[in-house]
């Protein structure tokens, strides 16, 4: 095992086995292939390959999503890989966000040395500094794009890397089999 | 499918192939004549709708191919509220797809009552110096067609007796909708208001009908292409039996820049850019436009010519001008249980009571109350939380899971009053990405909108009151400044000087054009416009025919 297949796996949350074949349309722009890889890997227990981001940058994007969507009694950001929705899209769909994405990163290393001078980087803060150091820059267009992305990747179709094992919809209550029978809801049960 | 060659003169040319375009072009075609449909944007999923998918993040990012509505940075349009400021960048948007706005809508499909076809000379509430006019055309003319309508293309619905709802001479093909719980939860606030709670009738099938399948509900509704064809789009139901005729061609990505006139001032074709944005000219004896109210005045205005200077069919000068975009108002509310509104289509029951206007209440004014708002996953966690609730962090989550499915929404359609100011024009300096005049609006709402908006809203939160939310909030009313509902930019009518076109819509200074959308209507009715526009269609195509056989529509005089 690579170090840096270690290192990947130390941001996330679970055991997984490896990674699959190597991920050789890396750049292909096409979503479909995209989507397939990523039901592929899930459907076989592993993580995608990162496209975009390093492994410490990722580390640190997820620990911004985690802060958005916190992980409690039940999953969060993390468990829903968050993260691997908003790598995904910054190789498809968000191409243009990238720079967005590595300069904001830069402002967050520089938000969080300004506020803790010991810190080595934001994944490395408590969660009470992260949280502090994510509301000093809640106004920027940064977060802003960060926050929507995290909630996209949360609760889209798990095609696209986020929502994993559909933890997002199954805690909205959300069932995707689009196919529904009356009564739909409590107050039309009761009518009926 | 048939192919035309562009030296080859068609008996029609139809513009548009979106709810009026469909019937004129299956309505033509099937009666026998040549007939060639020119659509701006693409085929979206035609005669393959299982493909069309509910993945809300593919459609956020749509390829040109897979979009169904116009795009505001191609088809650029501008904004002013008035004549006074210069216009800015506007994000305008209609459907642009085989099939048009009816691939994708709600599917509300509510009849005109007979009183709205005659308010100006009717109703003592209307205020002075609007341009409200009758119609001329009553309910009674056009009641036939709207029975063709609902038969034709497939609407379900419950024919009811009430001085609130139109008068209808047939039941409706397919029964009602399921009530959803926000149906339910209004019929619970009705009965202690003592109002009137109707199914909404919808272009959305319940069970099989003509060789399609029923709605599933599958709940990713208005917005998207419907995967089993339970929506009744102009796409699945008038297009492929006008196909079928081996008459009609339809050319997609076709986006039209001039009508074209002879020497004796009768149309003898179209020219339209093709999807390599090439000059292509298509000769025809008549011409149908059907490219929505806006779309429609656009291309008028820029067909100018020695004889019509201002733009073709525009000697009243009123071309562009009346235009109404579609007013509204709403209020949410969270309830105890879930109501699992996101299940099934999005516009459930609707509060029938204020369609007309009173005078008791000061102004002029009426619309509908529709159980209208379901959530997507996307739209419950990006901004369908209730104000107040933290926008990331633990709070944001614990508010995710609770109101989740709780809420419900009332959406109300109400009135807009014609006013000669409001209008579309050609932008003089912006292009579109075709290199033509841009769409420029101007737009303000009459002071009695803005009043029977605010009425409806707090009418809005009244009933969520009634039906017994734990939480209620209502966004401010804020004016329409463009959309799909566009209406009245061609009026009808019987005076030249005071219409574009007349009561079987010949534009009234041009023997071979008909303008066949919601550009003819003379009021807005309560917003929801499909319906209408597609009587008039069954109406015109009838009077179309009759003329071309026996007249001398396709004949030089």
């Amino acid at each position: 095992m690579s170090t840096k297949r270690r290192s990947r796996r130390s941001f996330l949350v679970g055991s997984f086995t490896g990674l699959n074949a190597a991920w050789v349309a890396a750049n292909y722009p096409g979503i479909l292939a995209a989507q397939n890889y990523v039901r592929k890997s899930t459907e076989a227990g592993q993580l995608p390959r990162l496209a975009v981001f390093t492994d410490v940058q990722a580390a640190e994007v997820e620990a911004m999503t985690v802060q958005i969507i916190p992980s409690d009694s039940t999953p969060g950001a993390r468990e829903a890989h968050c993260v691997y929705f908003i790598d995904r899209a910054l190789s498809t769909f968000a191409q243009d966000k990238k720079p967005a994405y590595l300069n904001g990163l830069e402002d967050l290393q520089a938000k969080t040395r300004e506020l803790y001078p010991d810190a080595s980087k934001f994944s490395a803060l408590t969660s009470e500094q992260q949280i502090k150091t994510l509301t000093a820059i809640e106004k920027t267009p940064f977060f802003e794009m960060l926050r929507q992305h995290t909630i996209l990747g949360f609760l889209s179709r798990p095609e696209h890397g986020g929502n994993y094992n559909k933890v997002g919809w199954k805690l909205i209550g959300y069932d995707d089999s689009l196919n529904h029978k009356p009564p739909f809801g409590y107050y039309d049960a009761q009518q009926s | 499918m048939k192919k035309y060659s562009n030296s080859t003169e068609v008996d029609f040319v139809v513009i548009g192939a979106g709810a009026a375009g469909g019937i004129m072009a299956k309505q033509l075609s099937v009666a026998g004549f040549s007939v060639v449909v020119l659509e701006q944007g693409g085929w979206g999923k035609y005669g393959r709708e299982h493909e069309y998918n509910k993945d809300e993040w593919l459609q956020r990012n749509l390829s040109d191919d897979d979009r169904l509505m116009s795009d505001p940075s191609k088809q650029r349009n501008t904004f002013r509220p008035n004549d006074k400021v210069k216009a800015i960048a506007g994000n305008h948007s209609y459907g642009c797809v085989v099939g048009g706005g009816t691939v994708t809508y709600g599917g509300s499909n509510w009849r005109h009552l007979p009183y709205e076809f005659r308010e100006a000379s009717h109703d003592p509430t209307i205020p002075s110096g609007t341009g409200m006019a009758d119609w001329p055309v009553t309910y009674e003319e056009l009641e036939p067609y709207y029975t063709q309508a609902e038969w034709e293309t497939g609407v379900s619905g419950l024919r009811v007796d009430s001085p609130f709802v139109a008068p209808m001479s047939k039941d409706y093909p397919v029964p009602p909708m399921p009530l959803k719980s926000s149906g339910t939860l209004m019929k619970t606030a009705a009965a202690k208001m003592g109002l009137t709670v109707v199914p909404g009738p919808l272009a959305i099938i319940s069970k099989p009908y003509m060789g399609r399948e029923g709605c599933v509900n599958c709940g990713i509704c208005s917005g998207y292409g419907c995967q089993v064809r339970a929506r009744s789009s102009s796409a699945v139901t008038m297009f492929p039996i006008a196909e079928k005729t081996g008459r009609c061609e339809i050319r997609v990505r076709s986006y039209v820049r001039e009508i074209t006139l002879d020497n004796s001032g009768r149309i003898n074709g179209v020219v339209y850019f093709d999807a390599q944005k090439r000059e292509v000219r298509q000769k025809a004896k008549a011409v149908i436009l059907s490219a929505n109210a806006g779309e429609s005045a656009r291309l008028l205005l820029m067909s100018k010519s020695s004889r019509h200077p201002d733009g073709l069919a525009n000697s009243s000068g009123l071309v562009g001008k009346f235009v109404m975009f579609g007013n509204g108002a709403s209020a949410s509310g969270l309830f105890e249980h879930p109501l699992n509104e996101y299940k099934g289509v999005i516009s459930g029951a609707g509060i029938v009571d204020f369609v007309p206007s009173d005078p008791k209440r000061g102004f002029y004014g009426g619309g509908r109350l529709t159980a209208r708002g379901y959530l997507t996953p996307f739209e419950l966690g990006l901004g369908g939380l209730s104000p107040g609730t933290p926008r990331w962090g633990a709070g944001y989550k614990k508010a995710l899971l609770e109101e989740a499915n709780h809420r419900m929404t009332i959406t109300c359609f109400v009135t807009q009053l014609p006013l000669e100011t409001n209008r579309v024009d050609l932008d003089p300096d912006v292009k579109d990405d075709w290199g033509l005049p841009a769409m420029r609006i101007t737009s303000s709402a009459h002071p009695d909108d803005i009043k029977n908006m605010e009425f409806f809203r707090k009418k809005s939160i009244e009933i969520l009151e009634a039906a017994g939310a734990k939480k209620i909030w209502a966004p401010p009313v804020a004016e329409s400044r463009n959309g799909a509902h566009n209406r009245g930019t061609c009026r009808m009518g019987n005076d030249p000087k005071k219409s574009v076109v007349d009561k079987y819509h010949k534009a009234h200074d041009v023997p071979n054009l008909y303008i066949v959308d919601g550009s003819s209507f003379v009021t807005g009715g309560r917003n929801h416009p499909t319906l209408t526009i597609e009587a008039l269609a069954f109406r015109a195509s009838e009077h179309i025919i009759q003329s071309a056989k026996k007249g001398t529509l396709l004949t030089r005089a």
